[in-house]
């Protein structure tokens, strides 16, 4: 089997330290040399296409800066007070906050450590504070974080989009509820923990706080009412949507909030002002924002470039349709199928980046999934969930690694904290995986019945 | 995890590398905002803005590489490197950018191979809409045999695959060097937030210090 070797040497290659970008260009290279006679350049060929053919991934790098803009300062703070307004009065609540916080963070990023780091950095010092275990606090942010995949706009179901040619505005929307539900489904668990063990409980604060703090963090919380209004208003495709997201993020952080740019010191202001307002186009911190989401980028599109060789090979090799064969002739029905699935996805993200991994793994999965009547959508949201634990179980859970970092603890012990919330997360996969419809109603809803035509 | 160049001129390479990276993101975000505003408010569509961001992109992240390479900001698995002693960790490190080496050099030759007609015999082939600026006429001269470009020749933005991947190869060899002489033990990060947990972890610190 040519195939296993194939994947033999990407793992091999990684596992000996080698970035994963590259285990996975030069195993395609190496691949296509031994078994047929492409050549380099058309490699190199599909490398740069990569770029020029897949126009839905040029919404990630503007996803990225609109999520660095938001994450300058005050944005985190915002929602976490928002949040701790909202919820903070119940048994547990400030761990329950936590989870409505990384909710709401997710919907501004799309991205799960960010998300992590973000609100992880915040609150668990401050739980800890108020008498909650340090173990405790790491366990629900940990699982808390993974839900930035899974709330639009995310990162990963933009790279599910572009490798299946689905319509990113459906992934969208079929993030929205299960997004909820996971959300729900952790501050529930929370709660029932809460009232078991007793902890603590936040003052009620009142309405009057509830609305200031909504009314604070609101100019943040309206980039995702820009990005999906514009989406399925048709105002804009969803890259430019991610574009005008950045743009957004960018005012605000400059002049409403000034958390950056040339207002975050308080000032003269007068005739100079207008000066300084002009000055956002080549402040320092506009460079630095616009640096580090430049530099994942890179990190990030490379690793995809380079997964899409490896798919390039795979079908070219007609290795998906040789999977199906194989697949429908040993009478698999939709429910193995999905179980097989399941199965290699949680073992694919345990040591890979989502976004390569969904790369590499679409293609292969995805026309036995049309034969077999999976809906697309359905599909997509079952993958990203599966991303999502992968994130928070060893050895390379990302998410672990992130939280380990944050809460100052060891991984071993992260992974400890983290294992009972995973349990929570499993039902979600369970529930996610043969309940279609949460994940299908609401973009049948709004956009009408999908069109499957592969 | 800081990697300060020690020389001068690695300062300025830096500097030129890091405003490249955010020119190039800043102006694809600009171009394609602009196009939706030029859509609604003036009611027309800039035509080359979605070809010209495509090959920023394209320019941003086969460039960006390399930087990439430098700062160590390429992410990998590290279990199996952080589980071994050192003696082993170094041979595997080697290993792996001898695995890099050969990834960026076939490359490389790919690159040109595909690059090379697209200056020679195909020099004509120009990209769908991106006008020519008149400043760079003289290149019609040089590859065009005088006849000149309605739009962007298409060896100027295929150029990012060479150059790319020729940088990209040096850096490879440096973090090698790097890695042989003992200032390295390995080339990847574990994970994309690495700078931002030390930042985390340093105010942490000074808030102990503080108390």
């Amino acid at each position: 089997m040519d195939i296993v070797l194939l994947f033999a040497m990407v793992v091999g290659l990684m596992l000996i330290g080698v970035p994963i970008a590259v285990s996975l260009g030069l195993s395609s290279m190496i691949f296509l040399m031994m078994l047929s006679d492409a050549s380099l350049a058309s490699v190199a060929q599909t490398l740069f296409s990569a770029f020029q053919g897949h126009y839905t991934l040029l919404a990630i790098p503007f996803f990225i800066l609109a999520s660095v803009f938001m994450s300058t300062g005050g944005v985190a703070h915002r929602i976490i007070r928002f949040a701790i307004a909202v919820v903070g009065s119940f048994r547990g609540g400030l761990a329950m906050a936590s989870v409505f916080a990384c909710m709401m963070f997710a919907a501004l990023s799309g991205s799960s450590p960010a998300t992590v780091v973000a609100i992880g950095s915040i609150v668990i010092a401050g739980m800890v504070k108020v008498g909650y275990t340090k173990e405790f606090a790491a366990g629900v942010i940990c699982n808390a974080g993974t839900l930035g995949i899974l709330i639009p706009p995310s990162i990963v179901m933009v790279v599910y989009a572009a490798a299946t040619d689905v319509s990113v505005g459906r992934m969208f929307l079929a993030g929205v509820i299960p997004g909820l539900m996971a959300g729900g489904l952790l501050m529930l668990a929370i709660y029932a923990f809460a009232v078991y063990k007793k902890l603590p409980a936040q003052p009620w604060a009142g309405w009057s706080e509830i609305f200031e703090a909504a009314r604070d963090a609101s100019w943040g919380l309206l980039l995702i009412v820009i990005i999906l209004g514009g989406i399925y208003g048709g105002i804009f495709t969803p890259t430019e949507a991610a574009a005008v997201a950045a743009i957004y993020a960018f005012l605000i952080a400059n002049f409403i909030y000034c958390d950056m740019g040339p207002f975050k010191e308080k000032g003269a202001g007068g005739a100079m002002i207008l000066w300084r307002g002009l000055s956002i186009f080549w402040h320092k911190d506009t460079k630095k924002s616009l640096f580090e989401a430049g530099k994942l980028t890179i990190m990030l599109l490379f690793i995809i470039a380079n997964a899409l060789i490896l798919k390039h090979v795979l079908t070219e090799e007609r290795i998906p349709q040789m999977i199906t064969e194989a697949m429908l002739s040993a009478g698999f029905g939709p429910i193995m199928f999905l179980v097989v699935v399941n199965i290699l996805l949680l073992i694919g993200g345990q040591f890979m980046e989502p976004s390569g991994l969904l790369i590499i793994v679409a293609p292969l999965v995805f026309p036995i999934a049309i034969t077999l009547g999976i809906d697309p959508i359905h599909l997509g949201i079952i993958m990203v969930v599966n991303m999502e634990i992968g994130m928070i179980t060893p050895p390379v859970g990302l998410n672990l690694f992130v939280t380990a970092g944050v809460a100052g603890m060891s991984m071993l012990n992260v992974v400890r904290a983290a294992a009972p919330w995973l349990a929570i997360m499993f039902l979600f996969l369970i529930i996610v995986t043969y309940v279609p419809i949460v994940s299908t109603w609401l973009p049948t809803l709004m956009m009408g019945p999908e069109i499957i035509t592969k | 995890m800081h990697h300060e160049p020690t020389s001068r001129l690695g300062q300025v390479i830096d500097d030129i590398e890091e405003t490249s990276i955010a020119l190039c993101l800043g102006l694809m975000t600009l171009i394609t905002f602009a196009n939706v505003v030029a859509r609604y408010v003036m009611n027309s569509n800039i035509l080359w803005a979605l070809e010209l961001t495509v090959f920023l992109f394209a320019w941003l992240v086969l460039m960006g590489a390399s930087y990439a390479v430098k700062k160590h900001i390429h992410i990998g698995v590290d279990v199996v490197l952080n589980a071994v002693s050192p003696g082993p960790r170094k041979i595997l490190a080697i290993l792996s950018v001898a695995a890099c080496l050969a990834f960026s050099i076939l490359l490389l030759i790919g690159s040109w191979n595909y690059w090379y007609p697209f200056i020679t015999e195909r020099a004509w082939l120009e990209t769908e809409d991106i006008p020519m600026p008149g400043m760079f006429m003289f290149l019609a001269d040089w590859f065009n045999e005088g006849e000149r470009y309605e739009k962007v020749p298409r060896f100027i933005p295929y150029l990012a695959l060479p150059l790319g991947m020729a940088l990209l190869t040096f850096r490879f060899l440096q973090v090698g060097w790097q890695i042989i002489t003992g200032k390295l033990d390995k080339i990847i990060a574990s994970h994309e937030v690495e700078e931002e947990i030390e930042q985390v972890r340093a105010q942490a610190e000074d808030k102990r210090e503080d108390l």
